[in-house]
């Protein structure tokens, strides 16, 4: 698929949080004072302020103590849930993979947040007018924070010290997830968003488990428009039929009303 | 007609009501102004919550009198209803007069309320919902418009009478819509919605529940305004009333057990834990003892009929705030219960409503001139 | 560092010992993990904490701090026992076969020579020296010698078995026996492993003795001089190099010169004749020297006149060092005190007493970014400024990006960096400071003051006419070096003079600024990215000296000229001449066997010490105690470092073996978050965002035992103070068992204060000013504590 992807290897993260300190500042986005956290992830979660954040976890693996990082912002999903949830159209899937926001058609009613299988979408709770935020995945075509829009890659991808993401064709991507996870026995055998909600253009792989860091799992392989669609295309069905029957519902006990009356007994008082 | 003075009793429940109502005013300039990390306890993890499950999600529902009841007495023409018609719908119209101003205040943005109506996001469940309600609200002032014409405004009652019937027709048509689409919201929570609720027959079990819980509302509002308003409506039509909504119920129970089943799901709801027993709760209450009322001679008396209307609507309110909440309790984790705020708001904004409606219904012809309608 | 971080790619074991790269050297990292993927290279990490650089570990060895000595003397036993060391290097290369003076001995935790002198072992070096036939050092190349290095060190080391080893430091013997296997492979002529170590080696009683165990295992294994080798010390703050280059420490001037001594050099003469060595390129000391005399003091400077030698300060045998000063300051000794782009209010050891010292001055000036810690110590959390009279002045001061000029990274490579924006408001360089600074002090002695000469005949010309910033490219070109008359950098220290007719600021730095002739630009200026071979990068930057990558790089090829490993052939003999993808220290041309009899070439005998008489704590590491240790030392009787430096008062306070109060140790580190004492990084809003909280890492076992919850906030207590802050409670520590008890271990970052966006309480407080016999770092890695909830 000729979408833009980026393969995230956890092995390879030292949770050096280069990305998550360039996707601030690349974005103008202001930091805040978070509350203290045992892993020491702070913020410990993105926020209305933060696209992403590396995940400090320590774990185990063979039995040893072990600590892992996990860099988490929008999968951008192939098939996005958020851009199908949103009734004003202020999320757009883009032809070239990302998931981007406008918030200038934003109502704020927060059902993206509701409906991203990966509970991605934040919220700028302390403003008046709160915005969505989410990784734009640097795609702005015509903005200032445009990068991929521009053939670069996108901040955090650019500055990290450890190639712990590439970023390129979602089949190559997804390809050299698979040539490591098959060359090295160390891999959990998943590429997390393979199939995850359909497939996502963020993907990942690791040497422990997912959940390690509050990745769901289980995800439903069917892309989530789908179940949406499934109820949707009856619309215009139910639109025609009910509406028809309703009328004709309507104008045959009027009629029958009006004839039982003209003949003196109420027809439709029993039913 | 003369014109009439206005009269409005103060009583002292009226005087508590009035309290509610303000406080919950002034709670509302006060998000408006500064914003909703302000006065909800509403998070990251839970961007929805008491205004949406109970104010919305709930009221849209508990208003389904209205059209259910139109749907018996304008379409089906069963007249015998008739006495109750009207007030069910005045109890509709306030009903999503209400869910109006809780999306309002819900909406982060509502100076942008409006752009769903030129920015398409037509692929949304909510993209239906915004518009069967917006146009469905409008559908009932019209509808409304017709009794209010009959004391002010009075040249307009001719021609809103005159489109009456397409009126009555959309009034039925889109609240089976957005009844639906309301469950249909959370269709998309595969996986995060706990399969007791979740199912792709969710919007089927919001519609069905909304038409039952009609009748529901009607013996409950029915049975507190002729307190109130000395209006009585006999058992008789509320039991054949009952038994409509009991017939549904009865297919209602039946499909949530085939879903169940066939999803796989039946074995959470004896798992115990909250889900299971908040869905038990919602079934047996809402569901269960209504329809051994409703099919047995408790339903004769007006003690059986006031608690079956009871039950029910509260097993509706269970249901509602289960799917928006312990449903999504697993998936989102714990962190949330309403602020004093939220409280506030929900409670005055009832508290509005049972002001509204008590106004209306001493100054307009709601209770008692039923026979006029169809007269006309 | 001997090789650099590119270089780090063709490692096949990384021993990293006392750094977490990971947190503190992040693009070190890409490298390792470019060996791992491409060479299979094997990391072990030793620690006392699980650290962020253990995502790459193959063997994480959790040990005791202050415990590195065994630890490293181990591996050597462990090699010298199984024959695993690179036996050729070690014939050819190091001192192994020399033989040592027979009256050299080494008794329970003591070697031969030790006296006494103010309650610290002071040792006659008399026993250390090598057996000389005149001039020339006797040898065995047999290395069976009783009196030989090997057999001296064999010996030595034969103590440390594994099970000692793993009773001291706290390590289960199966995982220190597979780190000795996977280390000592690299003895294998064909592997080569690289020690990374840091601030956990240094910061001890023992610092330079730990440093010391790792360039000997090092030379063991054949392992300095070649691709994928070295000792290398990856470096502090940003330029922390340069400055030490340039003469940031107490006893040297640039480029590592011995600072004169008031009493032993009474001239230049003096000098020359006491401090030049009759080998090794040291030989060439007066030509550089002298040009630092001519870059100081210019057409001053003459033979006549011993080049104004007379006019460089000397030291007098006092510890000028930080803790040095300190302890003046304290006893009121110091009136006035420039605290210039440090912040000792929270990085100086017992900070607590060191903001109290700072009471006692008349006045301090403080040239930073922000108000730190040390500007504001007169309105600290506690203090009542108006019980305090020191005047304070703060100037602000330029950030590197708001200035060019060079920054020199561990691998000794010299970058220019340009300016990228403005400084802010009234700041400026720190070279417009120090410029208008001695102008200021220039213009107040041209009408008298008791010595003005060394400020009046200063050569100090570095303005462009119409600019207010001074030249900094003047002031590179002086450092570079050129000759008299001439305004041409120079391209070799070689080419320096001892009559007086070349000027140089630093030797070793010689050839920086010289214009490149295919790029057209000085050295330090290139961006090349066209690999000359093994990723040299030769035209990438300028790297001292003489832009070699790697140093004592005759090491990398045998004595005939072979490459040790043909895949990394640094250097190879192809009979007639050398073919080379370094710059080469052994001169180009010299044929293997002769460039190879003295590869070492700083060295006066031309061959790596393992055996050295140069530190003053003995010509072997041996394992003592930290100053405050919770056990007793079980390989000698002899506790604790019998040379270290301990300072007087309650800064210096320490408790005794066994203190119940304190029973647990605890160490200091570096997050990624903050840089050092975090005046900047707590002043920067994206990073005060992901570093908020001052915290302790605590085991689960000790919380348990504490009934200290995740996150609740805890009373540290040592010696010397108390502070309070957040507990982690998560396996990063855990319990050792240690001389068969179990020992709970505590570590702590030191980047918080009471200035900045965000704040917490200085882990500095509770570290002792103790500090190595040879350096005077203090000992902030390991020292007894206790903990409670607050
Ligand atoms: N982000 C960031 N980077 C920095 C700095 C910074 O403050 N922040 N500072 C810079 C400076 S000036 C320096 S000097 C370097 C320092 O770089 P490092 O030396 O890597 O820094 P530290 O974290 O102080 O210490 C390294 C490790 O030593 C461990 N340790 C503690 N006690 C012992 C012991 O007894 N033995 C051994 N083997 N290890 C022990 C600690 O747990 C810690 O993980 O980093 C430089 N880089
Ligand atoms: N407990 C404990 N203590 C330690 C250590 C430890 O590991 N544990 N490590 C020690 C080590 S290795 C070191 S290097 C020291 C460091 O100790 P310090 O050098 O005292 O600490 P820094 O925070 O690096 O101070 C540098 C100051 O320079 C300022 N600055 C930055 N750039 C510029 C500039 O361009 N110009 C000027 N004029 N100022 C500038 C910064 O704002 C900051 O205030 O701390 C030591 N202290
Ligand atoms: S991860 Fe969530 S927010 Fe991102 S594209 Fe998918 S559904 Fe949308
Ligand atoms: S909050 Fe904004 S972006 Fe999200 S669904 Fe609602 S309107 Fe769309
Ligand atoms: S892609 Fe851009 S917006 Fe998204 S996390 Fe990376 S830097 Fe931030
Ligand atoms: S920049 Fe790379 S190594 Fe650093 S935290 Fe991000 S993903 Fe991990
Ligand atoms: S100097 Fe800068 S780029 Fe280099 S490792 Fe440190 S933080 Fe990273
Ligand atoms: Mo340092």
């Amino acid at each position: 698929m000729l979408t833009l992807s980026v393969l995230v290897d956890l092995t390879r993260c030292t949770g050096c949080k280069a990305c998550q300190t360039a996707c601030k500042q690349w974005n103008d986005l202001p930091a805040g004072i978070p509350e203290f956290d045992n892993n020491l992830t702070f913020p410990s979660k993105t926020d209305g302020n933060t696209y992403t954040v590396v995940q400090h976890r320590v774990t185990k693996k063979d039995g040893q103590d072990v600590m892992r990082f996990a860099k988490m912002q929008c999968l951008h999903c192939l098939e996005p849930a958020c851009v199908s949830a949103c009734f004003a159209k202020a999320l757009q899937k883009t032809a070239e993979g990302p998931v981007v926001y406008y918030p200038h058609l934003c109502v704020g009613c927060r059902y993206c947040m509701l409906a991203c299988p990966f509970n991605v979408p934040k919220y700028e709770w302390d403003e008046v007018f709160p915005l969505i935020s989410k990784c734009q995945y640097c795609f702005d075509p015509n903005g200032r924070y445009d990068r991929v829009g521009r053939g670069q890659k996108p901040a955090c991808v650019d500055s990290c010290p450890n190639d712990t993401m590439i970023f390129g064709n979602r089949d190559e991507i997804l390809k050299e997830a698979w040539n490591r996870i098959n060359g090295d026995p160390k891999y959990v055998k998943h590429v997390y968003g393979e199939k995850e909600a359909g497939g996502t253009n963020w993907l990942y792989i690791s040497d422990v488990p997912f959940e390690t860091f509050g990745f769901r799992t289980g995800v439903t392989e069917r892309p989530l428009p789908e179940y949406t669609h499934d109820y949707l295309k009856w619309t215009p069905t139910v639109i025609a039929a009910w509406g028809g029957l309703l009328t004709l519902m309507y104008l045959y006990t009027k009629r029958r009303g009006e004839v039982g009356k003209e003949q003196g007994q109420d027809k439709n008082i029993s039913a | 007609m003369a014109a009439q003075k206005w009269s409005f009793k103060i009583t002292a429940v009226r005087k508590v009501l009035i309290a509610l109502a303000a406080l919950a005013a002034a709670i509302a300039v006060y998000r408006l102004a500064t914003g909703l990390g302000t006065t909800t306890n509403l998070n990251d993890r839970w961007p929805w919550g008491l205004w949406i499950g109970f104010d919305v999600l709930t009221g849209v529902a508990l208003a389904g009198g209205g059209y259910s009841t139109a749907l018996l007495v304008h379409i089906l023409h069963y007249n015998k209803f008739n006495v109750i018609a009207r007030s069910a719908m005045l109890t509709s119209l306030l009903g999503y007069l209400l869910v109006m101003v809780g999306l309002f205040l819900d909406i982060g943005r509502w100076f942008n309320f409006w752009r769903p109506f030129v920015s398409w996001g037509y692929h949304s469940v909510l993209f239906e919902v915004f518009w069967c309600i917006s146009l469905y609200t409008l559908v009932q002032v019209i509808e409304f418009g017709e009794i209010a014409t009959e004391r002010v405004a009075k040249s307009w009652h001719k021609p809103l009478k005159k489109i009456m019937p397409v009126m009555l027709i959309l009034g039925v048509l889109l609240p089976t819509l957005h009844q639906s689409s309301l469950g249909g919201l959370y269709v998309i929570e595969v996986g995060k919605l706990h399969p007791l609720w979740w199912s792709p027959l969710l919007p089927l079990f919001f519609l069905m529940s909304s038409f039952f819980v009609g009748p529901a509302m009607v013996t409950i509002e029915t049975t507190l305004a002729g307190r109130a308003l000395g209006h009585r409506v006999e058992d008789n039509i509320l039991r054949s009333l009952i038994r409509i909504a009991g017939v549904l119920m009865v297919i209602y129970l039946a499909l949530k057990i085939i879903d169940l089943v066939n999803r796989d799901a039946f074995g959470y709801v004896f798992a115990g834990g909250l889900e299971s027993n908040m869905f038990l709760l919602e079934m047996i209450v809402g569901v269960i003892i209504p329809i051994i009322i409703c099919f047995t001679p408790w339903s004769a008396g007006r003690s059986g009929l006031v608690t079956f209307g009871v039950l029910t609507a509260a097993g509706l309110v269970i249901n509602r705030m289960n799917v928006v909440i312990t449903g999504m309790y697993q998936a989102l984790g714990p962190g949330y219960f309403p602020s004093w705020m939220e409280w506030a708001v929900t409670i005055g904004l009832v508290s509005g409503g049972v002001l509204v409606y008590l106004f209306i219904a001493e100054n307009f012809n709601i209770l008692g001139r039923h026979e006029e309608q169809e007269t006309a | 560092m001997t090789n650099h971080f590119v270089d780090y790619q063709h490692t096949d074991v990384f021993l990293m010992i006392g750094s977490n790269s990971a947190e503190n050297h992040p693009q070190s990292m890409r490298w390792i993990g470019k060996a791992k993927r491409n060479r299979g290279a094997k990391l072990i990490v030793v620690d006392p904490r699980l650290t962020k650089s253990t995502v790459y570990a193959d063997i994480f060895a959790r040990h005791r701090p202050g415990t590195d000595i065994p630890f490293l003397l181990g591996i050597m036993n462990y090699a010298i026992q199984n024959n695993l060391y690179h036996k050729e290097y070690v014939v050819n290369y190091t001192n192994a076969s020399y033989l040592v003076n027979p009256e050299f001995g080494f008794n329970d935790g003591l070697f031969s020579g030790a006296g006494e002198k103010n309650g610290r072992v002071t040792y006659d070096k008399a026993t250390w020296q090598y057996q000389k036939d005149g001039e020339t050092i006797k040898k065995d190349p047999t290395l069976k010698h009783p009196n030989c290095v090997f057999q001296l060190l064999k010996k030595h080391v034969s103590r440390y078995d594994i099970k000692t080893v793993s009773n001291i430091t706290g390590i289960p013997e199966d995982v220190y026996r597979k780190v000795c296997e996977t280390f000592a492979s690299t003895g294998a002529p064909n592997k080569s492993g690289n020690i990374i170590y840091a601030m956990g080696i240094t910061q001890h009683t023992t610092g330079t003795q730990n440093v010391r165990a790792i360039a000997m295992l090092q030379l063991l294994l054949g392992n300095i001089g070649r691709p994928g080798g070295g000792v290398n010390a990856q470096r502090g703050e940003s330029n922390v190099q340069g400055s030490t280059d340039l003469a940031m420490l107490s006893h040297l001037l640039p480029g590592y010169l011995g600072v004169p001594n008031a009493t032993k050099h009474k001239n230049l003469q003096d000098y020359i004749e006491r401090e030049t060595p009759a080998s090794g390129y040291w030989k060439n000391k007066p030509k550089f020297l002298i040009s630092l005399l001519k870059a100081f003091y210019g057409q001053h400077a003459a033979k006549e006149n011993d080049f104004c030698f007379d006019l460089l300060p000397k030291v007098d045998g006092k510890n000028r060092t930080h803790m040095g000063i300190f302890q003046e300051m304290m006893a009121g000794n110091i009136k006035g005190f420039l605290a210039w782009g440090q912040n000792p209010a929270v990085g100086g050891p017992g900070a607590s007493y060191e903001r109290k010292a700072m009471e006692k001055l008349d006045w301090l000036v403080v040239v930073d970014l922000f108000e730190t810690e040390t500007a504001a110590f007169w309105h600290a959390p506690g203090v009542n400024p108006q019980n305090i009279n020191t005047e304070v002045f703060l100037l602000p001061a330029a950030f590197s990006y708001e200035k060019q000029g060079t920054v020199t990274n561990s691998g000794r490579w010299i970058q220019w960096r340009y300016q990228a924006v403005n400084p802010p408001g009234e700041a400026k360089s720190d070279l417009w400071i120090a410029d208008r600074l001695f102008k200021a002090i220039r213009k107040e002695y041209q009408s008298g003051g008791r010595f003005p000469d060394p400020i009046l005949k200063m050569n100090w010309d570095y303005d462009i006419p119409g600019h207010d910033e001074p030249d900094v490219e003047k002031v590179a070109v002086e450092i570079n070096g050129y000759e008299i008359g001439k305004n041409e950098p120079l391209d070799s220290f070689g080419k320096l003079k001892d009559d007086g007719s070349t000027a140089c600021g630093m030797w070793i730095y010689t050839g920086y600024m010289a214009v490149d002739k295919d790029l057209n630009v000085p050295n330090c200026k290139r961006r090349s990215r066209e690999d000359s071979g093994l990723g040299s990068f030769l035209k990438y930057s300028f790297s001292w000296p003489l832009n070699r990558r790697i140093i004592y790089n005759r090491c990398a090829a045998d004595m005939d000229g072979n490459p040790w490993d043909p895949e990394r052939a640094l250097f190879k003999w192809d009979g007639n001449k050398w073919i080379c993808h370094d710059v080469p220290d052994f001169g180009g041309g010299k044929p293997p066997r002769e460039s190879g009899a003295a590869p070492f070439i700083m060295l006066p005998e031309g061959h790596g010490r393992l055996f050295a008489s140069g530190p003053v704590d003995g010509p072997f590491p041996e394992h003592y105690e930290p100053m405050e240790s919770p056990t007793e030392n079980i390989i000698s009787k002899q506790q604790a470092a019998p040379c270290a430096n301990v300072f007087k008062g309650d800064w210096a306070k320490l408790a005794e073996l066994g203190d119940p109060n304190y029973p647990i140790v605890a160490t200091t580190h570096r997050t990624i978050e903050h840089y050092q004492s975090g005046a900047v990084t707590r002043s920067c809003p994206t990073l005060a965002e992901i570093g908020p909280y001052m915290y302790v890492s605590v085991s689960e076992e000790l919380a348990k035992e504490k009934g200290i919850k995740p996150g609740d906030d805890v009373w540290v207590e040592t010696a010397r103070g108390k502070i309070k802050c957040k507990a982690s409670v998560l396996p990063v520590v855990k319990p050792l068992i240690v001389n068969g008890r179990k020992v709970e271990i505590v570590g702590m970052p030191w980047c918080f204060g009471y200035q900045g966006i965000v704040t917490g309480p200085v882990a500095n407080d509770l570290v002792p000013a103790v500090g190595d016999g040879n350096t005077s770092i203090p000992e902030s890695k390991a020292f007894m504590c206790n903990i409670r909830k607050a």
